[in-house]
């Protein structure tokens, strides 16, 4: 396909430029969203498993509702019920609670003893996997824009260059398209092959990528963007509000839990219950949000669908699934949610999105290196501004992996010494990201680029060697849960830690026997 | 393809392109929802159409802003993005004034 020459020279600047100034911050977006796809084994992997407590049988619920109520005021404020084998039947916030990230809650677990007697546990939370998609959205930009994360809006800005990469990107590549679509030319130098993988990666990941950029930048902006359109209906209402009736409950009232099984049995199909979330029961707003799953369907996310209900007269008051046949609409926006969240496929879903995460991840990076490359001088010394670039590209997208792993790994340990986890984490990522980053200021890229690789490479090692070693240390943490979803968590890493290693060793190849007039030589 | 001379060449004009792509183009993304919101499928009232609306200004939006460089100048990007502002929002009310 023939296009004009004055397009192709402007479509090019601006891929270049939007990729380079939104490349680094959307990578670790990518690949921690990759994580985030198993964000609940996460968590669970990082759970000591005797902080849960065993299951009990489901008509023994009520009972154990009663029990628990009666025992805590702090149950009528709000408690989940978990229906997973893996999970306490019962839980409620001691302290904290609500919808918002916070690193100090406190949990009660409970459940009912053989003869019927209550059982409770109290346990600070663990927010691993609520703290990797917090660096997923935010990239791990701290700070508040209003009452939006500073991050989140980052993001969102990154994602219009982002989008604007992806178009520009597709108009300077139609004219050799047809031509070297599938060529990955490895005889042509490395430079050639990068750019060939580079496309390759974009091209085929296009709908991925578009979606991702269009839902990124609506879940940035969504408030600004109803205020806009809350112009455009004039004065009709743009949500209505639920008047609601003061009508004062008491525990006592609550159905049973197997009454809100049925009538999620009668409002869904093919749905099954994960879990029950109360909440307000004694306010005058109570609520119950119910989050069911069913693989065959697309769901809002890889967690599954929700139904909010009143509890006492189960007055649907908002769902993520449509509730009869003309609420299209509610199909529709699900959709988005759920083509961004990988809410489809089941298992089969979630990898296919855990490896396009990693191959958007992929692109921002490769593409960082193919513009480094193209500002390549002929001289022994490059530029400042390159070795900057180049710096920035190493320490920010390597630097943040191997901080992730490391924090990984010593998760288990920090249990052992009884700190408060969730702030541990925390210190943890952002010491190993900084040093990562002032590392490959002091030593440049090519060779922080070798040591970064190593050194993720053994944390991700440590990772399964940990989980096997805290099984025969004797502490108050039982590490004791052979769940495969816990499993894959080591055995992933075990790969990673192969993945590093061969990506470290081809660097050093590259920096040691690759051309000399380039910011890789060392 | 002939040589193109520098005045049919596209002239860069980033900013001037790039603020016609980011504020003409919402104005206009909006003018094309509001239509749809008022007299698309199920009218204004349908369940979630709100949270439907909200989703399509985006991609309109991002459209016009990664088109908007094809302009040859970034005055004609601001004078065709206006004309096509006013003719949205010219249907819009009278489909509204006839409703």
């Amino acid at each position: 396909m023939k296009i004009r020459s004055d397009i192709l020279r402007t479509y090019q600047l601006v891929h270049t430029w939007t990729g380079i100034v939104a490349g680094l911050v959307l990578f670790i977006g990518f690949y921690a969203g990759s994580l985030t796809m198993f964000e609940d084994e996460l968590t669970h992997w990082a759970t000591p498993s005797n902080h849960h407590l065993p299951q009990v049988s489901t008509d023994k619920l009520d009972d154990l509702i009663a029990k628990a109520s009666a025992s805590s005021d702090k149950v009528s404020q709000g408690f989940t019920i978990n229906l997973s084998d893996e999970l306490s039947p019962i839980t409620w916030f001691e302290q904290g609670g609500g919808r918002r990230l916070a690193l100090d809650d406190v949990k009660v677990h409970g459940t009912l003893s053989e003869d019927g007697n209550l059982l409770t546990q109290t346990e600070p939370t663990n927010e691993l996997g609520n703290l990797i998609d917090l660096l997923h959205r935010t990239a791990g930009i701290a700070g508040k824009l209003g009452h939006e994360d500073l991050g989140v809006v980052v993001l969102g800005v990154a994602s219009v260059l982002y989008f604007l990469a992806l178009v520009s990107g597709i108009i300077f590549l139609l004219p050799t398209l047809t031509k070297s679509f599938f060529a990955l030319r490895k005889n042509k130098g490395p430079n050639r092959f990068w750019l060939d993988s580079h496309n390759l990666v974009g091209i085929v990941s296009l709908p991925f990528h578009f979606i991702i950029a269009w839902t990124v930048i609506v879940f940035a902006f969504h408030d600004v963007l109803y205020d806009g359109l809350s112009l455009v209906y004039g004065d009709e209402p743009t949500f209505e509000r639920v008047a609601s009736p003061a009508v004062e409950y008491s525990m006592d009232d609550l159905p049973p839990i197997s009454t809100y099984l049925r009538k999620v049995e009668t409002l869904t199909d093919g749905y099954h219950v994960e879990s029950i979330a109360f909440s307000g029961l004694l306010s005058a707003r109570p609520s119950v949000g119910v989050t069911i799953k069913n693989t065959q369907e697309m769901m809002r996310n890889s967690t599954g669908d929700f139904i909010y209900m009143h509890p006492y007269n189960l007055n649907v008051t908002y769902s993520s699934i449509p509730m009869s046949e003309n609420e299209y609409y509610v199909t529709y926006v699900a959709s988005f949610f759920s083509l961004h969240f990988g809410g489809f496929g089941g298992n089969t879903g979630r990898w296919l999105y855990f490896v396009m995460g990693l191959l958007g991840a992929f692109l921002f990076y490769s593409g960082n290196l193919i513009w480094l490359e193209k500002r390549r001088k002929k001289a022994p010394i490059q530029s400042q501004s390159n070795r900057s670039m180049a710096n920035l590209t190493v320490g920010i997208c390597l630097g943040s992996m191997l901080a992730v792993a490391v924090t990984l790994f010593s998760s288990k340990w920090l249990y052992l010494f009884n700190t408060e986890i969730n702030y541990s984490y925390l210190t943890c990522y952002y010491l190993i990201f900084f040093t990562a980053v002032i590392y490959s200021f002091i030593r440049g890229a090519a060779i922080s680029a070798i040591h970064i690789q190593y050194a993720t490479s053994i944390a991700c090692l440590l990772i399964p060697i940990t989980s096997v070693v805290t099984r025969f240390i004797a502490s108050s943490d039982h590490w004791a849960s052979r769940d495969l979803g816990s499993i894959m968590v080591d055995v992933v890493a075990f790969v990673f830690a192969g993945i590093f290693y061969f990506a470290a060793k081809k660097t050093k190849n590259r920096a040691l026997y690759g051309e000399r007039n380039s910011i890789w030589a060392i | 393809m002939s040589r193109l001379s520098a005045e049919q060449k596209i002239q860069p004009h980033w900013w001037s392109k790039t603020f016609a792509g980011v504020i003409l183009g919402l104005t206009l993304s909006y003018g094309l929802v509001a239509i749809f919101a008022w007299f698309g499928p199920g009218g204004l009232e349908a369940v979630a159409k709100n949270q439907f609306n909200m989703w399509m200004i985006s991609p309109f939006w991002m459209l016009v802003i990664s088109f908007t460089y094809l302009f040859k100048t970034g005055f004609k990007a601001i004078l065709y993005l206006t004309l096509a502002n006013i003719l949205i929002y010219g249907v819009f009310l009278v489909l509204r004034w006839m409703s």
